[in-house]
């Protein structure tokens, strides 16, 4: 692809700004109305998916340059996906998400990137290359007892792939264990490969090469073990895997198939492989990730071109996939929540297709950490809102944010959110595993 | 292809012309806003220069308006009259804008240092005083927010057919529109309590009982009418200073005071209360389509009353709703449903239809309505269109027709749409434009560059005035912006339906105001001298001289030079 792919959606942009808020059939408040936290933050409409369309427009018509305005623009957002969903509320011919990634590519090319980002890349391309701080046993490390097997030796039912933060990360420890033990409870033989990145912080910076390089390694090592299955419990990972990876050309060999671990486990106890028996007495509400939610819909295959019929309508031939969130991954981790006995679940405002990004999604959380933590202050306050006593996920980025807001609105930091200074931050799991009677490891 | 049109010439060159803003006045409006608030980088200027009807207009089929010197996003009515006192200061425009539609919502004049106001940051419901049943907003707050916030309080407003992504200061303080709601409600311009007003030369002024510290309770008085200088009927469309707050009036609403929604993703539904009904009702001929909308005016039933779906076009309506409505199906679907047997009954039985939701305040008067109904249907041989009365479609219609979440589906078939026709008037009187927009749009696309989606695209609100009296159908004319010969024919349709008004005496519809954007001064004080009653704009000539002595507004309040004679 290309920016000039994108030429036909922005001409064909209306200026709507229905981008900027939630599907306004699911708008309940004015308090949480607002669907982009990029322009809630950039303030400009550059900072909408509209804007950004007609930025790339400016750009291809030589009527601007590429300034230090146009770079935050481009790399200020999530790409949390919301503009996409509310965008197609009335159209059929526009891609806006596929637009900002393109913008960002764009710009990656053109060595044009947060001075924030090059240190991140270059950590990137070190791993990639071997060089890293951490060797692919080094990431293995949380694992240490668990008694995973070496898929490449020994067969196993799934292979688990952690990712960067599950693996990397203390604080963030436990919940995976337990995510690996719910599995074995349940019987599942558990393979782990030594690995590195999936790519998929890469992808997300706009960084393409990188991205198809880890792709493809990875591809090469499920391809030569014959790997059926893969369970992440990242919801980034998956997003990267099962919507990213069948865009690359090792892809022609076949992926396997990726699910979440919340996808797994519900699965686990609809075949009453686990059973759910102990009450769990917590009110919680659920954070839809964005790349497990409205983003972790199927890939389709496409290759196509405009055409139109009844004269002038829009239409592709193929017929083109279309995302809009309606077949995003929403029933899993609810059906788990609502299988655990004394739990009750309590929706925020935006949830599902519309849920308010955690702020970690699109590299910000690495290269504008401010910005970030804006955005989970703001996803805290909704969930605060609710009631609720925890806020359970199913993504390691989207929990960190969570957890080190909760921190600051503890401290008392500016721009924290003061309401949700009690709120526990949990995974899903954590709560599937307290009700399955799975013991804290000592 | 007429000859008259150039092919696009390189846009770059008309942005690169652009006025700058001097690094003085620059500076001030940092010190005002702050840094984070201003800008006047060339990308993020074009993304307001950018606007949907631009390339109508614009002579070189541009996509953009004239580039503003700088965007400035003010927080505060304080901040407001700073920004307006130093363009009087430095020789600036001002043009504000709410969420910024419409291409007259940009710079008019190439030649003019545009400041853009972009009033997001003011986005504050002030009040909702439900027992006097009015609210007060800032400019950025849009209709949806503000019905969501009414709902749980029995309470609601006005949308205009523009939908509820629009600015309820915009609709009520500079611009105008009728919507679905407003036969039950009235239009936001009539639901106009207090206002505050920035002036042009950078007063504030707290008009009607605001201005005498009564509250926002009554929009006029003592003294003359601040309302009328500033809105009139159109309004001043961002051309006479900027609105900051302004009271609307609120209406009762006896529906579910809680939105369960549900559906799927775009086709959401509502469940329909007991005290509602959702209709989509058709009649055999536009005789009996204005017979029946006198006779709902004069029973006085109704909450929504509006032409919505047709604005699919009447030939593809059905087939399209019933696409919409499956999240499996695409535009792509369409020619296979068109060509199903029962849509194409469907199609026939619903050729000429409309939607009717009532509201009643008990059982026995939803029944009382429902029973009338039934009666009128029988008077003028119309009937309910059985299959958008279903479940399905009846809470699909409800939730489209009470909030107006989807109104941009206006661009579906190609991204680009022109309203045209759309004069205002008695039902009889509407009805005798109907044959010739139908024949109109029929000639205009037969051509392939417009969509061919039936000659009767029309739709409208049931009443632009409340409790009925005058309704209006607007042909929604379809065309692809990115495509240049669709965009000519776009054009070309709209002096078409202009010369198709003349020749059955009937006056200029929306695609002349459209048009006017693009005109030089000359043009349009001749148009003006040639309207009506020009001595309006004469009169508008005089406030602006008192309000606007600096000229900081644009042409979108429109002035017409006391000395002007057409072709003098």
């Amino acid at each position: 692809m290309a920016l000039t792919d994108f030429r036909p959606d922005a001409m064909r942009c209306t200026r709507c700004s229905y981008c900027k808020w939630i599907p306004f059939d699911l708008v309940k408040s004015a308090r949480f109305s607002a669907g982009c936290p990029s322009i809630e933050a950039g303030v400009f409409h550059a900072y909408s998916a509209g804007g950004r369309l007609v930025t790339m427009l400016s750009l291809m018509d030589g009527r601007s340059e590429v300034t230090g305005q146009v770079v935050d623009i481009g790399f200020r957002c999530q790409l949390c996906g919301n503009c996409d969903v509310a965008c197609k509320l009335c159209r059929y011919d526009m891609e806006p998400l596929a637009a900002l990634r393109e913008l960002r590519a764009h710009l990656v090319e053109s060595g044009r990137v947060p001075d924030s980002y090059r240190p991140i890349i270059e950590r990137t391309r070190a791993a990639l290359a071997g060089r890293g701080p951490k060797t692919p046993a080094d990431r293995n490390l949380w694992a240490a007892g668990l008694g995973l097997v070496d898929p490449e030796k020994e067969a196993c039912d799934v292979v688990f792939y952690a990712g960067c933060k599950y693996s990397g990360e203390e604080s963030l420890r436990e919940t995976v264990r337990t995510q690996v033990r719910l599995l074995q409870l349940a019987g599942l033989t558990v393979g782990l490969f030594e690995n590195g990145c999936c790519g998929g912080l890469a992808d997300k910076m706009g960084y393409r090469a990188e991205a198809g390089q880890a792709g493809s390694r990875m591809l090469k090592q499920w391809q030569a073990a014959g790997i059926k299955t893969v369970v992440t419990p990242c919801a980034d990972c998956r997003h990267t895997f099962t919507r990213v990876y069948p865009t690359f050309e090792g892809a022609r060999d076949g992926i396997p198939q990726v699910l979440h671990t919340v996808e797994c486990v519900a699965q686990l106890v609809r075949d009453e492989k686990l059973e759910l028996t102990l009450p769990v007495a917590k009110t919680v509400t659920y954070h839809d990730p964005c790349n497990l939610g409205r983003q972790g819909e199927p890939y389709e295959p496409w290759a196509g071109v405009e055409k139109k019929i009844y004269g002038q309508a829009v239409v592709y031939d193929p017929p083109r996939p279309r995302y809009n969130g309606a077949k995003g991954v929403y029933g899993p981790p609810r059906d788990l929540l609502a299988a655990i006995p004394g739990l009750e679940l309590v929706e925020m405002e935006r949830s599902r297709e519309a849920a308010w990004c955690c702020g970690a999604g699109g590299a910000c959380r690495e290269a504008f950490p401010e910005y970030s933590a804006a955005t989970a202050a703001e996803r805290l306050e909704e969930a605060a809102a609710t009631g609720a006593e925890a806020l359970a996920t199913a993504c390691s980025r989207c929990e960190l944010n969570f957890a080190e807001g909760v921190a600051a609105a503890q401290d008392g930091a500016p721009g924290a959110a003061a309401a949700a200074a009690g709120l526990e931050v949990l995974d899903v799991l954590e709560l599937v595993a307290l009700s399955a009677g799975l013991q804290k490891e000592a | 292809m007429s000859p008259s049109y150039a092919k696009p010439t390189t846009p770059a060159e008309t942005a690169a012309s652009s006025p700058q803003i001097g690094d003085d006045a620059y500076r001030a409006l940092e010190d005002i806003v702050g840094a984070a608030n201003v800008s006047r980088d060339g990308a993020v200027l074009d993304t307001y220069a950018f606007q949907w009807l631009a390339e109508l207009v614009r002579p070189d089929q541009s996509h953009y308006m004239p580039r503003p010197a700088a965007v400035v996003l003010p927080g505060s009515t304080e901040e407001v009259q700073a920004i307006v006192r130093l363009a009087n200061k430095y020789g600036l425009k001002v043009k504000p804008h709410g969420t910024g539609w419409y291409h007259w919502s940009g710079p008019i004049k190439d030649t003019d240092a545009t400041l853009q106001l972009d009033m997001r940051r003011m986005d504050r419901i002030i009040e909702i005083d439900d027992q006097n049943m009015y609210a007060v907003v800032e400019p950025y707050v849009i209709a949806a927010q503000l019905q969501a916030e009414l709902l749980p309080l029995g309470l609601n407003l006005n949308i205009p057919g523009v939908g509820c992504s629009s600015s309820i200061v915009a609709s009520a303080c500079a611009y105008h529109g009728a919507g679905p709601d407003t036969y039950f409600m009235g239009g936001n311009a009539e639901n106009l309590l207090g206002m505050e007003w920035v002036t042009p030369e950078g007063e504030i002024v707290r008009t009607g009982s605001l201005g005498s510290g009564d509250g926002w309770f009554c929009s006029e008085g003592p003294g003359p009418s601040v309302r009328a200088i500033c809105r009139g009927t159109l309004g001043s469309r961002g051309g006479l200073g900027v609105y900051t707050k302004c009271a609307v009036k609120l209406a009762p609403y006896l529906g579910q005071t809680e939105w369960e929604v549900h559906g799927t993703v775009p086709a959401y539904r509502l469940p329909v209360h007991e005290n509602l009904r959702v209709y989509t009702l058709a009649v055999p001929d536009w005789d009996a389509w204005a017979e029946i909308y006198y006779k709902i005016y004069d029973n006085e039933i109704g909450y929504i009353f509006h032409r919505q779906f047709n604005l699919a076009g009447a030939d593809l309506a059905p087939a399209f709703w019933l696409m919409y409505n499956d999240a499996d199906k695409i535009l792509n679907d369409v020619p296979d449903l068109v060509a199903d047997p029962e849509i194409q009954k469907l199609t026939e039985e619903m050729r000429i239809s409309f939607q009717l939701i009532l509201q009643g305040r008990s059982k026995d008067d939803i029944e009382l309505q429902d029973k009338i109904l039934s009666a009128i249907l029988e008077e003028v041989g119309g009937w309910k269109v059985e299959r958008f009365c279903e479940q399905d479609m009846a809470e699909f219609t409800n939730l489209y027709l009470q909030r107006l979440g989807h109104k941009h589906i206006n661009f579906v078939w190609a991204g680009g749409y022109i309203g045209s026709w759309m004069q205002f008037g008695t039902p009889d009187w509407v009805k005798g434009y109907v044959p010739t927009a139908i024949a109109g749009l029929e000639r205009d696309a037969s051509g392939g560059k417009l969509v061919q989606c039936g000659g009767d695209a029309m739709m409208g609100s049931g009443s632009g005035i409340p409790l009925g009296g005058a309704t209006g159908l607007e042909q929604f004319v379809s065309y692809d912006p990115d495509d240049y010969e669709s965009t000519v024919a776009g054009i070309r349709h709209m002096e078409d339906a202009v010369k198709d008004a003349a020749s059955i005496k009937y006056p200029p519809g929306k695609e002349f105001i459209y048009l006017q954007i693009g005109w030089s001064d000359e043009q349009i004080w001749k148009a003006l001298a040639n309207s009506k009653q020009p001595q309006v704009f004469r009169y508008q000539t005089q406030i602006k001289a008192a309000f606007d002595p600096n000229d900081t507004g644009d042409r979108m309040y429109p002035t017409l030079p006391l000395e002007y004679k057409p072709g003098g």
